[in-house]
């Protein structure tokens, strides 16, 4: 009994942790959810976490990541992350009538409310899914290969990116085939150098001179900052007050819908369950706000569920968001591994059973709303504005170069650091020059290591 | 989206500024003089930090590998440490303004959202709750101006054009 103590207070206390790191990660614009959660996951697993604190932590930081994520999105304009690029249009909508406070206060009490619908039900489809776990586990590599062709086609870049896969697939394996004369093995690395590829392809681009004559700008940047508007005493606002019976309608049943469509890419659904939604409401002011809540709902209910049925059901990263955010709970090694020849899996899938999953669930879930509803309800004014005249674009750069290197050496030295600028100018320019986005670089990275092998086999 | 509330910029003094390095990174400006230093700052406090603390780590820890795995957690604490001194040594390149909409801007917002939907929809077809929400924002009358400029406009495309050419138009 003392033990199930100790990993509920663990739990708890790393998920009140995760919840407070991240709704202050959420606030800082363009802090991407993978190059955030991910090596920061990877960390509470390498520390030795228990495997619920590990859960909860994880959980607790997407969902109040993505409450506070709307502060950026709805009083200046600018997406929080990459989930909120899918609500700019409706929240720039809202902010120029002059009530951004209204679509913050939407937005996050969707998230909230979509956050806890989410958790028993992705619970409750990994149960139902997990009888086909054997079947798929024994043709996880071929699996993956699919998955990969078909994250790679519904990509921005089409045929592009399908056949890019293969030149990509094939750097992994040779950088693979590099370190390992080395005896190095890497698998942060190419995590780290896909989540910052952006980043580094466009200080490349800074310093190449043409390149650079496009990147240049005559004046500082002109944020306009809503200003400040309270409508409730105390501290804690009802979430029943602030979206009415429609919109609590509207963001259950889209968080349901997408608590089961768990394999397709989030901002995706996001979009499309806006414009389902969006189509059956004719009244434009009624159609901007229900849209908006709706939207941000589901950036929590797909996140959940792509992180949790995938790996309840099956211990293999299925879905972008386990590819991508989530990976270090299927996959951090030496602790958590995913056997690549047999598909047999060792990690959180193992650990902890469906009521543990449903349990702490639903902890990290409360937890990051008790945090994250009342801070982004009344402090967003202050924290947005603090953000933007305090912190400068220069100290965030400098900040993920200083979590490449740190990661990078503290993986394979030299040749960690290598890996990461290699992978994070090819994953860059990928991504800007053909759609090659970043969930079709992480199936990319799981062919490299999972598909491959298993192809080399069969030719042997 | 941002750029058409540009006008308003010369307002801040500007009389130290200077904007001959100024580049677009990752979606932000920088100095990219002020960007390089930042970078070479936090590479050298996050590294030191990290080698620092894996060498007295490994000394009182037995396993090697909780040693390195510590001194991972110190030198991601290094990278903030980094982040927070460019912080205070470089500025942001941005300049916030404190700003309400005004009535004439909300018009054009309504034309636009016309354009997207095709059609504002009727306030009367929404719930109370929508209505008390619109008037306790002050909204109802500019989406009930806007409704009956609609209504009384041929097509929809064509109340867009029509009330962008006359910005005030039909508002009493």
């Amino acid at each position: 009994m003392e033990g199930l103590l100790y990993e509920i207070l663990m739990a708890l206390a790393l998920g009140l942790f995760g919840a407070v790191l991240f709704s202050a990660i959420g606030l800082v614009s363009g802090t991407d959810e993978t190059t955030t959660l991910a090596p920061l996951t990877m960390l509470v697993v390498m520390l030795g976490a228990p495997p619920a604190g590990i859960l909860t932590f994880f959980l607790a930081g997407a969902v109040a990541k993505h409450m506070t994520h709307a502060v950026p999105t709805a009083l200046l304009g600018i997406p929080g992350d990459t989930m909120a690029t899918a609500l700019i249009g409706d929240a720039n909508y809202l902010r120029r009538l002059g009530v951004p406070h209204v679509a913050l206060r939407k937005m996050i009490t969707g998230g909230a409310m979509a956050a806890l619908i989410a958790v028993p039900l992705s619970v409750l489809f990994a149960v139902l899914l997990a009888p086909f776990g054997d079947v798929i586990k024994q043709f996880a590599p071929w699996v993956f290969l699919c998955a990969a062709f078909a994250i790679a086609y519904f990509s921005a870049g089409r045929w592009a990116s399908v056949l890019a896969l293969l030149p990509f697939v094939l750097v992994i394996v040779a950088l693979q085939t590099l370190t390992a004369q080395y005896d190095v093995k890497l698998a942060v690395s190419y995590f780290l150098g896909i989540a910052v590829a952006p980043l580094i392809a466009s200080l490349f681009s800074l310093l190449a001179p043409v390149e650079r004559e496009k990147m240049r700008r005559d004046g500082f940047r002109v944020f306009s900052l809503a200003p400040d508007m309270k409508g409730w005493k105390g501290y804690f606002p009802n979430p029943f007050r602030v979206i009415n019976k429609r919109q609590r309608r509207m963001t259950a049943m889209a968080a349901s819908v997408t608590s089961a469509t768990f394999v397709f890419s989030p901002v995706a659904m996001t979009v499309i369950m806006g414009e389902v939604i969006g189509a059956r409401i004719k009244q434009a002011y009624e159609r901007l706000t229900t849209v908006i809540t709706a939207r941000n709902g589901v950036t929590e209910s797909t996140y959940i569920a792509e992180a949790l049925i995938p790996l309840i059901a099956f211990g293999l990263p299925l879905s972008p968001v386990a590819a991508g955010p989530a990976a270090p709970l299927f996959n951090a090694p030496p602790r958590f591994t995913v056997d690549s020849a047999t598909g047999e899996v060792n990690n959180l899938h193992n650990l902890l059973n469906y009521w543990e999953f449903f349990g702490y669930g639903m902890l990290a879930v409360v937890v990051a709303i008790l945090i994250a509803y009342p801070f982004s309800m009344s402090f967003a004014h202050r924290a947005a504005s603090f953000v933007f005249r305090k912190i400068s674009h220069e100290a965030v750069i400098s900040t993920f170069i200083g979590l490449a290197l740190v990661v990078g050496i503290w993986e394979g030295g030299l040749l960690g650091v290598l890996v990461v600028v290699t992978i994070g100018l090819l994953g860059g320019f990928l991504g800007r020059f053909l759609g090659f986005n970043i969930g079709v670089q992480f199936m990319g990275y799981y062919t490299a290591v999972l598909s491959v092998p298993a192809m080399l086999a069969l030719l042997r | 989206m941002t750029q058409e509330l540009a006008r308003p910029a010369t307002t801040p003094a500007e009389v130290t500024r200077d904007t001959n390095n100024l580049y677009e990174v990752w979606g932000d400006t920088v100095d990219s003089r002020h960007l390089v230093l930042a970078i070479l700052v936090s590479s050298v406090v996050s590294l030191g930090t990290y080698a620092l603390a894996l060498w007295i780590l490994a000394g009182i820890l037995d396993s090697a590998q909780m040693a390195k795995a510590y001194a991972m957690l110190f030198g991601i604490l290094g990278c903030l440490a980094g982040g927070t001194i460019s912080a205070l040594l470089f500025k942001p390149k941005r300049d916030v303004i404190e700003h309400a909409a005004d009535p004439a801007f909300r018009e054009q917002v309504v034309n636009d959202l016309l354009k997207e939907y095709g059609s504002l929809g009727r306030l009367e077809e929404t719930s109370p709750e929508v209505i008390a929400e619109l008037r306790d924002l002050g909204l109802y009358e500019l989406f009930r101006d806007a409704e009956l400029r609609e209504q009384t406009a041929p097509s929809a495309a064509d109340a867009g054009v029509d009330a962008s050419l006359q910005p005030s138009g039909g508002r009493s």
